[in-house]
């Protein structure tokens, strides 16, 4: 059953195609670089210090934030440097990053506790929790931390396993279903086990024959089936995905949990078959070196934080004028230079020539962009709306439901980056917003205190019109007592007067 | 869908082609004067872009080469009759790129589509030049005023049915008019399908404006044969086929969503018919696509497709 299909999306071949998709593994770098800082939320904290030795394995950086995973050695070695290196992003900015100079033993830490093969006997929290420490991440590109997601989908009906290879020119899934087929189903089974998910779907785009047949022949649980499904652009990502494959359509803003989906992509499997039962935390990954400046393709099991100049140099990269992008050619980012090092979602690096790009022309609103779109958006009426700053009129058309896949782009006659100009819109659209709740803050704060004063002033009043009553209620009782007091000496001096009259008498 | 099949150049490129076998039938029945309108047209265009485009400080070479100025002028001089005076070509390219397209902003930014305005701007100024199209093959004299004796000249088809009909008379078999018009619309109908097997347009408009077209004229004959024209006849006569392929379809100024653009046609089509028969003017598509181009803000609104997961 092959008949998957959504509306929109981009046919796209492999630009730079693999005469073979084998896994290869590169010597162990000499240093690494590991950054702190991950995709969201909070930056880790180094709990070594420089100077300090490590072994591989053993956790360099801890965090409570659930939205981001711990860090750890991924080579043995000492701590050289605990400073601010340039992240792989557009803007080039730098964040804390822990340096590891390599010993060249590759000694790891013993973090064998509970599990190992036999983790049907584990409870799921335990699983849960091992996977929390071994600090794993999407494995896709998103980065975001495993157990949260898994926490999230508690009480899904269905885990959907992306290995859909994302965008063209990318083959690190393939390269990981070929080379560890059981692993990737053990790691399904083991998912399986702690999410609660009565099924499991492997969905692989059907051009990787190879690893369908592979993960068939070895797949023997009948909760897990395996789909081939039409090489056709954005079909990875997730909301696709699920209304691909289930028929259901994830509601705008809300995320495949909200439908009893966990999504997780088959590196992700992998490393959680490596943490739960190899009892090895996430300290390498796959990376595809791919671009029109590497002579073939290949795929490298590389350690995280070695340097992209240290992976590059076991491909066959052409020495002229080169362009680097971190991940796809459709939603990739461009980057400055490669003095960057891998990190948990590097999945692929494009070396490219230097070709001189065609200037973008004004949009004739000829509506490609809408035929190709995967969710139905008008990119030409949103282009019209951002590039005017028309923020207001931009939500109108939904800008906020654009996933940044970047068909529009892609098919634009007039060279238009479409997906640049929405990414600073939703970019403008949160400083607005957040500008807007300072002011509604800073507004309610004055409210609440001209409320305040007026309270004071009218609680101050209040209190003086008490006292005042008091006072002359007080002021009434002397007198009275005054009275009293004076009415009573009166009679006894009247009953003196009377006596001594008598007295006298 | 597959990949990037053209650029915006190529686009207008591939439209002027498609014109090729309409302006042939032009040329065939009224003359190479067809061709020296459209050559005097071009040169207009180019000429008013590149000195607005300097006025403005902005860079020449680009814009002149995106072919969009040169498609305007192509389908103005389509429009204009082939034996008026040079000086109208030239005066309504002049007003339809200087007006029309480069005071909005230059391509992409006109609410209206500049060859139709260049052509209602001519049609209310110059009337009986507008009107009189040549009722046999001629030669290009007339067009510089050169001819010693006055070309025979004719009211178009469209015009000369509603005079008879009006009067009460039937209207003839087969004129010079009838089979002209009806090879000439022919011509644009395959060109018109080129485009669309190039996917350059979208089915929606040229559909519906010809739904449309054949359903208010199909009401109105159907309720009287004897006063109003039967929808064969509007589809074959005056700029039927060419505003259903080449005006309409222009994405700057038409509606951009599925839904709108089946509106958008579908009025056109309509209004087109109701100029024709109840209005002054001979051929209407100018005015029906200008009125619509209006409307193109509010039906882009009102008719966004279902947004994924809303």
């Amino acid at each position: 059953m092959s008949n998957f299909s959504f509306k929109g999306g981009l046919v796209l071949e492999n630009p730079f195609p693999a005469k073979e998709i084998d896994l290869i593994r590169i010597p162990l770098p000499d240093r690494v670089i590991l950054p702190m800082q991950q995709r969201i939320g909070e930056q880790a904290k180094p709990c070594v210090s420089v100077g300090d030795h490590v072994l591989t394995g053993q956790v360099i950086a801890t965090i409570d934030d659930d939205r981001c995973a711990p860090v750890h050695a991924s080579i043995s070695g000492t701590v050289v440097a605990i400073d601010n290196q340039i992240m792989a992003h557009q803007s080039g900015i730098k964040a804390l990053c822990v340096t590891i100079e390599s010993d060249g033993e590759d000694e790891w830490m013993d973090n064998s506790v509970a599990c190992t093969e036999n983790y049907d006997f584990c409870t799921p929290d335990t699983i849960y929790n091992k996977i929390r420490a071994s600090g794993i991440v999407g494995m896709g590109g998103a980065g975001f931390p495993t157990h949260t997601k898994v926490r999230f989908a508690e009480g899904c009906h269905t885990l959907i396993v992306n290995a859909t290879e994302c965008e063209p020119g990318i083959m690190c899934d393939d390269a990981l279903m070929q080379a560890y087929p059981t692993k990737v189903i053990r790691g399904v089974e083991v998912l399986l086990h702690i999410c609660g998910a009565e099924r499991a779907i492997i969905a692989i785009e059907d051009d990787k024959k190879e690893s369908i047949e592979l993960l068939r022949k070895f797949c023997k649980n009948e909760r897990i089936t395996i789909e081939s499904i039409p090489t056709k652009y954005t079909s990875g990502a997730e909301k696709i995905l699920v209304k691909l494959l289930l028929g259901i359509e994830i509601p705008s803003g809300g995320y495949a949990s909200d439908v009893g989906v966990l999504c997780q992509n088959v590196g992700t499997l992998v490393a959680i078959f490596d943490a739960v039962v190899e009892n090895r935390p996430l300290i390498s990954r796959v990376v595809t070196v791919t671009g029109s400046a590497v002579k073939e393709p290949k795929n490298f099991q590389v350690r995280l934080g070695a340097s992209y100049d240290y992976v590059l140099g076991f491909a066959d990269i052409d020495h002229g004028e080169n362009n680097f992008r971190m991940a796809g050619m459709m939603m990739g980012v461009d980057l400055e230079g490669s003095n960057y090092s891998i990190s948990k979602n590097t999945n692929c690096i494009f070396v490219n020539k230097v070709e001189e790009k065609t200037p973008a022309q004004e949009c004739i609103r000829c509506g490609m962009c809408n035929t190709v779109c995967p969710v139905e958006l008008l990119p030409q009426q949103l282009y019209w709306y951002s590039k005017s700053s028309n923020i207001e009129k931009a939500l109108d058309y939904n800008l906020m439901d654009c996933i940044e896949c970047g068909c529009c782009s892609y098919v634009c006659p007039s060279n238009i980056p479409l997906v640049d100009y929405f990414q600073f819109a939703k970019a403008l659209n949160r400083q607005q917003a957040r500008e807007k709740e300072q002011t509604d803050n800073a507004r309610e704060r004055f409210e609440f205190r001209e409320l305040r004063l007026e309270r004071n002033k009218k609680e101050r009043g209040e209190m003086m019109e008490a006292k005042k009553k008091s006072l002359k209620e007080k002021m009434a009782k002397d007198k009275a007592q005054k009275e009293a007091i004076a009415a009573a000496q009166e009679r006894v001096a009247a009953a003196k007067a009377a006596r001594e009259s008598e007295n006298a008498g | 869908m597959q990949a990037k099949v053209m650029s915006t150049n190529q686009v207008m490129r591939h439209v002027i082609y498609a014109l090729i076998l309409g302006v042939g039938a032009q040329v065939y029945f009224f003359g190479l004067s067809v061709l020296v309108q459209i050559t005097l047209a071009v040169i207009t265009a180019l000429a008013a872009e590149a000195l607005v485009l300097r006025m403005r400080g902005m860079q020449i070479a680009p814009s002149l080469s995106d072919g969009s100025a040169a498609l305007t002028a192509i389908l103005l001089a389509i429009a204009v009759p082939s034996i008026a005076p040079w000086w109208i070509i030239v005066l309504g390219v002049l007003f339809a790129i200087v007006f029309g397209k480069q005071l909005f902003g230059g391509l992409g930014n006109n609410p209206f589509n500049p060859a139709m305005l260049g052509y209602a701007f001519l049609l209310i100024s110059y009337p009986l030049q507008m009107t009189q199209w040549p009722s046999e093959f001629q030669g290009v004299l007339s067009i510089f005023e050169l001819s010693g004796i006055d070309v025979l000249t004719g009211a178009t088809n469209l015009d000369y049915a509603k005079t008879q009909l009006m009067l009460g008379e039937s209207i003839g078999a087969l004129t010079f008019e009838s089979v002209s018009q009806m090879w000439i619309n022919l011509g644009f109908l395959l060109g018109g399908v080129y485009l669309l097997l190039r996917r350059i347009i979208f089915w929606h408009i040229p559909l519906s404006l010809i739904i449309g077209l054949v359903l208010m004229s199909g009401i109105l004959y159907f309720i009287d044969p004897d006063n109003f024209s039967s929808p064969v006849f509007h589809l074959i006569n005056g700029a039927t086929m060419l505003a259903a392929f080449f005006i309409a379809t222009d994405p700057v100024s038409a509606s951009t969503t599925p839904l709108g653009r089946l509106i958008y046609g579908f009025a056109i089509g309509v209004i087109i018919i109701v100029i024709r028969v109840f209005g002054g003017y001979p051929d209407a598509v100018a005015f029906a696509v200008l009125l619509m181009n209006i409307t193109v803000p509010l039906i882009d609104y009102y008719t966004q497709p279902k947004v994924f997961g809303k």
